[in-house]
């Protein structure tokens, strides 16, 4: 078993969605996440140990690579891609037991700002690591927040900027979140942040990239 | 309030095969290595296919302007941009405004695939339309400095709210030199255009401004996939 583990934990990490798919060439005509994960069920091993013990392993190390330049954003949108197609398998069985995802994330890029592709890849890997995501788009009020916050009480909230100059509109959210609510944990991310910034508008964690984003909830979410 | 429209504006529309773009350098800017497949082919189908009728427009228009401190005086509207845009356009004389856009084409398609789970394909398109809306930029700007050279005049570099200190909210005063609408560009009450592949901001002219050829480290946009390029973006960014 624990060498199944392993090889989806494999498929997951380089991108292998199903046995038809060309990438990676040297797992050509081998099973992907689709197969091996329909296996695992098929064996008796619950949905829970699958996600823990093989997908969360397999996105934890693209994360690590990401962080360290050594893969890039194609890379690991084909591990999302991957991840998604096991998803699609133990979706039903987390739909029937409530309660299995370990926390909920809400994630935003804050007003004034366009800017996706960032915030999609800390989204896909967040699900990814076994939570569930609550992704409100791009050009996001603080109300929306305060909103979405409130209909997932103890979720964490993620708020995404690319621009230096709505920079000052992720002051003003996470300003207005916390005098909603000072208990709400909000993380912040995005190229012009660092961790002064996130210490001068009273936000809870900077994280420079999507790894740390987990690492951060899994240190957080109870 | 007095129209600030010109009727010196000039429009240009863009094919996507004048623009010429390559499935590698598409490639090349996503940071598709060698270890992943070639996504060559769904780029040349898609240049040639669905993004073929893409509207791809952009205009310029040309007033005189005066530099003071970090402020760019034109037709008595104050332009806060910051001492780097500032400094940049310190010599300047007259601006162009200029605004370009790829058309909501590419967003479109960016979220049809989304929505289907082909997130790879989506960000591919993504860049696409940064590649396209900058390509066209490039040819705009070619344009408004071959105007210049003739008249013994040069130009400095682009440059957009939202970065190097220049407030995005400021985009609604550049706006406001053009007609409604233009291009088919509009602005949220953020202050951001749609369609999202679009630009827009200042360039210098004047007879002792100068471009500077490898302007990134100037810049703040530290994960502009232009950033430290072979063909950087030339300081205008996409929706800043």
């Amino acid at each position: 078993m624990e060498e199944l583990f392993e090889q989806l934990a494999y498929c997951i990490e380089y991108g292998k969605i199903n046995k038809p798919s060309p990438f990676p060439p040297d797992m050509k005509d081998k099973d992907g996440a689709d197969e091996i994960t329909q296996q695992l069920l098929n064996e008796g091993i619950s949905a829970d140990d699958i996600l823990q013990k093989a997908l969360i392993v397999g996105m934890e190390k693209v994360g690590v690579k990401f962080r360290e330049n050594k893969v890039f954003v194609p890379q690991v949108l084909m591990s999302a891609k991957a991840m998604d197609a096991a998803m699609a398998h133990l979706k039903p069985h987390f739909a029937n037991s409530p309660g299995s995802q370990k926390g909920t994330f809400i994630i935003g890029t804050v007003e004034g700002d366009l800017h996706d592709i960032g915030k999609n890849l800390v989204a896909m890997m967040v699900e990814g690591n076994g939570y569930e995501v609550i992704d409100l788009g791009t050009d996001v009020k603080a109300e929306k927040f305060i909103e979405a916050a409130e209909q997932y009480p103890g979720a964490v909230i993620g708020l995404s900027a690319l621009l230096t100059t709505t920079m000052n509109n992720m002051e003003e959210i996470t300003k207005a979140i916390k005098s909603h609510n000072r208990n709400i944990a909000i993380c912040i991310g995005g190229a012009p942040v660092n961790q002064d910034f996130c210490d001068k508008i009273g936000a809870d964690s900077y994280n420079p990239d999507p790894q740390g984003v987990v690492e951060f909830l899994n240190k957080t979410v109870e | 309030m007095q129209s600030l429209i010109s009727d010196n504006i000039v429009r240009k529309r863009f094919s996507v095969e004048e623009l010429q773009i390559t499935a590698e350098e598409v490639e090349s800017l996503a940071r598709m290595d060698e270890n992943l497949p070639s996504y060559a082919g769904f780029i040349e189908d898609e240049l040639l296919g669905r993004l073929k009728n893409a509207s791809i427009q952009g205009g310029y228009l040309i007033e005189p302007a005066e530099v003071v401190d970090e402020t760019i005086i034109i037709e008595g509207n104050n332009f806060e941009v910051g001492p780097t845009i500032a400094g940049a356009l310190s010599n300047s004389e007259q601006v162009a405004f200029f605004v370009c856009t790829a058309g909501n084409e590419i967003s479109e398609r960016v979220n049809e695939l989304n929505a289907k789970g082909d997130w790879l394909e989506a960000y591919l398109v993504d860049v696409m339309g940064s590649v396209m809306v900058e390509t066209a930029m490039d040819k705009l700007q070619a344009i408004i400095e071959n105007e210049c050279v003739a008249n013994g005049l040069r130009i400095t570099n682009r440059y957009s709210p939202g970065y190097s200190g220049w407030n995005v909210k400021e985009q609604a005063l550049l706006f406001s030199f053009f007609p409604e609408k233009f291009c088919g560009i509009t602005l949220s009450d953020s202050c951001l255009m749609h369609p999202v592949k679009s630009v827009s901001g200042f360039i210098g002219i004047g007879t002792k401004v100068r471009y500077r050829k490898h302007a990134c480290s100037q810049c703040n946009a530290t994960n502009c996939i232009y950033r430290n390029s072979k063909k950087h973006c030339d300081f205008s960014h996409l929706n800043g």
